[in-house]
């Protein structure tokens, strides 16, 4: 219990460390930052619209002061309003969130599923031809970038055989058919990356089992083949693998966002984008804030999860 | 082995970076010029991959993309390795302050996802060259801090280096002697992680337009204006991705090569599972009264790189119900493969080559696995000299007790669990009730000792093997640990195989004593005569090592050979002081009254 | 006086981190010690009854928590002084593992040679071949890496790097326990050699009693960072007093029918050292305790044969 307290008490302090970096990043920048802002290239903007813009960021104020209300609106949900069309960040955000995590969730599922059975076999199985086979594709699949691989599948499944479409969204509500479709491809290029490294790191760690004394225990007392490996290879295995996964949904989250980009997935990247190009700062920091703040719960339910597999963490 | 998996990923990363450094003398069309009346030619002279959206030579574009690509990579991966492992080592040694820092620093970088923290910087400063170094620098700053600062840590606690500190060594000779070129290593290959994924990055970022400003060509603005004519030109679309592609392949093939070879443990080949059972054969062969078992000539070869060694050779003994045989010898002399090799548990490079180890009449070595596996855990048990690392962490140590139990008779889970509590009992575990739900860890040496023995009797096996039982305990709780077993002995009369290097044990426990010596039994007889009066001057060297009395302890000069380099003749002769040239040839074991003796001299010596 | 003296010694380990919690350890609690030239202490006990945490400090590795080390006549000057840095060419230490104490980067013959690079300006060839064949090495194999050397011979190398600098001090921390009897032997043998030789004075660690019988000429029993037992070996190993120095002898295996005692069986399991027993800290494993042995910690008193000691308030009822 008290390990799971401070668990969480360790994840809030990160996320108010997240939150204190992103506003701090404002002013680390050298010069002024509603001039950085507006300024493109060499030219230097139109003082008016740096003096305007400095005021509805209120920089003008001390930066303590300014900091205080910083973390008082966040702490309301408040996220401010958009540069560019004075929309609200939060609501822009809540629209987007849910097709971001129908992505990431489809896109775990797929990987995890496929990865972990595949990793326990082909380690079992050490140098027969499945392992070898499966190495092999996860090497490749490993080092071909999310958004090629994306736009890969575009060319060849919906541009050259059209089975399937090149993406676009429909609601659940409108059509489900077609949205677990147009669902299919953007999940699996989400979910090659994280497969490539839960198929290497799982299979690294049930050889590493195999080898271990326990196992050679379990099988002094006589029990099957298949017993050994479930109930002492692999639930051990997990252990390393919780973690690994944990750190690489940062790598999974910024995929998605290219992801999204490739497939025209409405999720947080559009406006994400659009607002990096058109340096709407309080948008830009809204939805880094949020999916960080996605980054570190993940990160808390893994160790949480970790805890429960390995009985050392939470009672020792 | 290793070093040849880094030549092939070595040399293409070699030579897509030398491309790239070469690209402005190679005589390439300028990748900025614009041709737009050879707009996606496919091919056209002097343009083998022909041209891109404007007309641009596409070959051209890729090189210098390669250029553009790589110097960010090295550049970013470079400033964040100098000031990652400085701040690393800085954290490592001093701790405190420097500690707190530097960890927390990376900590914190790592709560970002790396590609929304790149957005962010982005935003502030505006996309450019200047701001993917800087973005990508401080993504991989966490790296180095942690390998560093894991390895100083590591390196600190080994005795080497407390041994130099105690010598009063000043802190930049221990870290600049000791321990950076323990850590160079992991550094390098974290340095060559930092490049492979800095590429990924980068293309990544300029695919959304954000990374690279055009015109400068990158793979990543390729791709993303190939995407717009993918039908009309696809190849324009296939050959960046291909550049990308097999650079990230080949860089993380050099990654995976040198963190392998970079790794102290070396490649660990765990074993495969043994093959599937073959099919049970009809018949048990009639029983006849024998020894409960009695090992043959066994003999084990083990396949090594530098080819097949031999570490048990020709070894016999018998062991009877209720009677306790030892086998004592120096480390590397063949017990553990002995013990291994009767319960059918070599790991798969070791093979038995010859002999038989009868059981009950049955040749254990002969029978299918499905039928060994019956027998290992039911008529015959094993206990394994490290406790810890023998019961598996994860499982309540009841569980695992109840699990043998489960294995070889037919009960439900609770008549298990309701059995484990007594054999946890049974052991001499106070408050076994509770003690059965504890995990390993929450238990002492010895208890786990215990729980081990426990485990082993679950079925009332009529013989017990245990692989030196005591070793890694201390003595107070060894005497307790060889006090049970004997009292188990008693009391279920099984046949007891101690496998040993402490004479102190065999004498207060054995009736019977194997000698091994390189592989080989040297003499074996009854503990009493053995001890009294041993024949092998082998035997005897042993016994006088022993600190006991008030003699000078005498050592064995010299060592025990390793298995690939036996000696041809005698194999104790080069550290035996009663060697003549008659022991220049091999040894076999002789009949000495009711002893066997492996040495031609043991009459003149007697 | 003795070289070397510890007076009421104490070490906690306190957690680490931020978050971290829990008592501190105490690894060793009031201890004093003695060694005097030429002379070697042995120090036996089970594992975590602090016997290296002792040998640290008493070489100044460590800080005390309490009490002080004082060396030739002189407090130890503070870890990473200048002062400690010039201390440590007088002071050796020999490790248990023949795996881990040596760098596996850097060749033998520099490992042996760091002690004069660091105190003496430079290792001379000739001063390190001295010092292989002190410890029965062969100086052409200076050049050698520690992989190409066997158990028995790195402790021996261990041994010379400790020695290069002609130190007054060794502490041995387990130096044989590693070893195959018949390795073992042999650098005992060394060790004593050196010791009558050189004078030194020793503090040797070990959990076996039989190889301190023949190596040291006072030994002192811990339990649980306490001294139960000390004084001189012929003394302590022939009529052990404290009931602890009992059961640890009777439990030692020995070759000789007619040597050995009937066991004495610990029950139950050593307590934690972070919640050590009030009193005697053997009390709750002890076939004598009475109410009384947890009132208060039992002192180290003169009792039984000349210079032996005991912590056992029924040390005279019991004997
Ligand atoms: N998997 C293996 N590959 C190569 N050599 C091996 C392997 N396993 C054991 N050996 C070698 O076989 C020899 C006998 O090993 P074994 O473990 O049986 O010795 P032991 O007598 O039990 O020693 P110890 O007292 O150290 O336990 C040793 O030289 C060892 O190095
Ligand atoms: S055969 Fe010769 S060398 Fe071998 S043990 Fe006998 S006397 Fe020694
Ligand atoms: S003081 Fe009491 S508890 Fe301690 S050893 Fe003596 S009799 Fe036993
Ligand atoms: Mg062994």
């Amino acid at each position: 219990m008290l390990y799971v307290a401070k668990r969480i008490a360790i994840s809030l302090v990160l996320v108010w460390v997240v939150a204190t970096v992103v506003f701090l990043a404002l002013h680390m920048v050298p010069g002024d930052p509603a001039e950085v802002l507006l300024s493109t290239g060499g030219t230097s903007p139109d003082p008016y619209a740096v003096a305007e813009l400095r005021e509805r960021l209120g920089l003008d104020r001390p930066i303590m002061v300014q900091y205080g209300e910083f973390i008082a609106r966040l702490a309301r949900g408040d996220l401010g309003t958009s540069l560019v069309d004075d929309y609200p960040v939060a609501e822009e955000i809540l629209l987007r969130l849910p097709r971001t995590l129908e992505l990431i969730l489809a896109g775990t599922l797929i990987a995890v599923s496929i990865a972990l059975p595949a990793a326990t076999y082909a380690a079992v199985h050490a140098g027969g031809a499945f392992d070898r086979a499966a190495s092999a594709v996860a090497a490749i699949l490993q080092a071909l970038p999310v958004f090629v691989l994306g736009t890969l599948l575009i060319l060849v499944l919906a541009q050259w055989l059209r089975w399937m479409p090149a993406g676009g969204y429909v609601p659940f509500a409108q059509d489900p058919g077609r949205h677990l479709l147009l669902l299919l491809l953007p999940a699996v290029a989400v979910a090659k990356g994280l497969a490539a490294t839960v198929f290497r790191m799982a299979r690294a760690a049930v050889l590493e089992q195999l080898s271990r004394d326990h196992v050679r225990t379990a099988r002094a007392k006589g029990l099957t083949p298949r017993r050994v490996v479930r109930r002492h290879v692999v639930r051990n295995a997990m252990i390393p693998v919780t973690t690994v996964l944990g750190l690489q949904m940062g790598t999974l989250l910024g995929g998605t966002v290219l992801v999204e980009f490739v497939f025209n997935w409405p999720g947080l990247s559009t406006p994400l984008l659009r607002a990096v190009e058109t340096r709407d700062y309080p948008m830009v920091v809204g939805i880094v804030l949020t999916v960080s703040g996605l980054f570190l719960l993940i990160n808390l339910a893994m160790d949480l999860l970790y805890a429960v597999l390995d009985p050392r963490i939470a009672r020792s | 082995m290793q070093v040849k998996r880094l030549i092939l990923p070595g040399a293409m990363v070699a030579f897509i970076v030398l491309l790239a450094l070469l690209a402005p003398v190679l005589p390439l069309p300028d990748p900025v010029r614009q041709d737009v009346a050879n707009r996606l030619a496919a091919w056209l002279p002097g343009s083998p991959l022909g041209r891109d959206e404007f007309g641009r030579d596409i070959l051209s574009r890729i090189i210098w993309g390669a250029r553009a690509s790589l110097a960010v990579a090295f550049a970013s991966a470079a400033i964040a390795c100098l000031v990652g492992t400085t701040l690393g080592l800085l954290a490592g040694w001093f701790r405190g302050l420097a500690e707190f820092f530097a960890v927390r620093t990376a900590d914190v970088v790592l709560c970002f996802p790396p590609i929304l923290l790149a957005l962010l910087v982005v935003t502030l400063l505006g996309p450019g060259t200047a701001t993917l170094i800087l973005v990508l620098s401080i993504l991989y700053l966490p790296g180095f801090v942690r390998v560093t600062y894991a390895e100083v840590l590591s390196a600190r606690g080994q005795d080497y280096v407390e041994a130099v500190r105690a010598l009063g060594a000043p802190t930049p000779r221990i870290l600049s002697r000791t321990v950076l070129p323990n850590i160079a290593g992991p550094v390098l290959v974290q340095f060559s992680l930092a490049v492979a994924a800095a590429v990924v990055v980068e293309s990544g970022l300029s695919f959304l337009g954000l990374g690279v400003v055009p015109p400068t060509p990158s793979w990543g603005l390729m791709i993303r204006g190939a995407r717009a004519t993918m039908e009309q030109a696809p190849t324009y679309l296939l050959y960046p991705c291909l550049a990308l592609t097999v650079t990230i392949l080949a860089m993380n093939m050099l990654c995976d090569a040198l963190r392998d070879a970079v790794d102290r443990k070396g490649g660990t080949r765990a074993p495969k599972l043994r093959a599937v059972d073959r099919i049970l054969p009809g018949l048990f062969p009639t029983r006849e009264p024998a020894p409960l078992l009695e090992v043959q000539g066994l003999t084990v070869d083990i396949a090594t790189p530098g080819g097949a060694i031999r570490p048990v050779e020709d070894v016999s003994f018998a062991v009877r119900a209720g009677e306790t045989l030892a086998i004592v010898g120096e480390s590397g002399s063949g017990k553990s493969i002995t013990a291994t090799a009767v319960m059918g548990l070599l790991p798969p490079v070791a093979q038995v080559t010859a002999g038989v180890a009868r059981f009950e009449g049955r040749d254990l070595l002969d029978l299918p696995e499905e039928e060994r596996r019956r027998l290992r855990g039911g008529a015959i048990a094993m206990v394994f000299q490290d406790p810890m690392s023998s019961l598996n962490p994860v499982h309540r140590v009841g569980d695992q007790v109840a699990e043998a139990i489960r294995a070889h008779r037919d009960v439900s889970a609770a008549a298990a669990s309701q059995e484990a509590v007594e054999l946890l009992k049974r052991v001499g575990i106070a408050d076994p009730e509770r003690r059965a739900r504890a995990y390993p860890h929450e238990l002492s040496g010895g208890m786990r000792q215990r729980v081990m023995i426990a485990m082993a009797i679950a079925n009332r096996p009529r013989l017990l093997i245990a692989d030196e039982p005591t070793t890694a305990l201390d003595v107070t709780v060894q005497a307790g640990i060889l006090d049970l077993l004997a009292q188990l002995r008693r009391e279920t009369g099984m046949g007891v195989v101690l496998i040993t290097h402490s004479l102190g044990v065999v004498a207060e426990t054995a009736d019977e004593v194997v000698v091994m010596y390189a592989a080989q039994v040297v003499e074996r007889g009854t503990v009493a005569e053995v001890f009294a009066r041993p024949l092998h001057p082998y035997t005897r060297a042993l016994l006088a090592a022993v600190p006991e009395g008030d003699a000078e302890p005498e050592g064995i000069p010299g060592v025990v050979p390793r298995p690939d380099a036996w000696p041809p003749g005698c194999r104790f002769a080069p550290r035996c002081s009663f060697a003549t040239p008659i022991c220049e040839r091999p040894q076999v074991l002789e009949q000495a009254g009711e002893r066997l003796v492996r040495c031609i001299r043991w009459k003149d010596l007697a | 006086m003795a070289l070397v003296v510890a007076e009421n010694v104490e070490k906690s380990f306190a957690p680490r981190g931020v978050f971290a919690r829990g008592k501190p350890v105490r690894a060793v609690a009031s201890v004093d010690a003695q060694v005097a030239r030429g002379e070697a202490l042995g120090v036996v006990g089970e594992s975590g009854s602090g016997k290296s945490t002792l040998g640290r400090l008493l070489l100044g590795l460590l800080d005390v928590t309490g009490g002080r080390v004082r060396f030739d006549g002189a407090d130890l000057p503070k870890p990473g002084s200048a002062a400690w840095k010039t201390l440590r060419a007088r002071m050796g230490i020999v490790f248990q593992d023949p795996f881990g104490s040596l760098d596996p980067r850097r060749s033998v013959g520099a490992q042996v040679g760091d002690g004069l690079a660091i105190h003496r300006g430079g290792a001379e060839p000739a001063r390190i071949a001295a010092l292989f064949e002190r410890v029965g090495l062969d100086p052409l194999r200076m050049g050698a890496f520690p992989h190409e050397f066997s158990g028995g011979q790195r402790q021996r190398l261990g041994i010379a790097r400790a020695l290069a600098t002609d130190p007054d001090f060794l502490v041995a921390d387990e130096p044989v326990s590693a070893l195959d009897v018949s390795i073992q032997a042999q650098v005992v043998k060394l060790l004593a050699d050196l010791r009558r030789d050189l004078g030194l004075a020793m503090l040797f660690i070990s959990h076996d009693l039989p190889v301190v019988r023949h190596l040291c000429d006072r030994v002192a029993v811990m339990y649980l960072g306490r001294v139960m037992e000390e004084g001189p070996v012929r003394e302590v190993f022939a009529r052990p007093l404290h009931p602890y120095t009992r059961a640890l002898l009777s439990a030692t295996p020995m070759l000789d029918p007619a040597k050995r005692a009937t066991r004495i069986l610990l029950p139950g399991d050593p307590p934690s050292p972070s919640d050590p027993p009030s009193g005697c800290v053997f009390r709750t494993r002890c076939s004598f305790a009475q109410a009384a042995c947890a009132e208060t910690v039992p002192a180290l008193r003169a009792f039984g044969g000349p210079g032996q000691r005991v912590a056992c308030i029924r040390a005279e009822e019991i004997s």
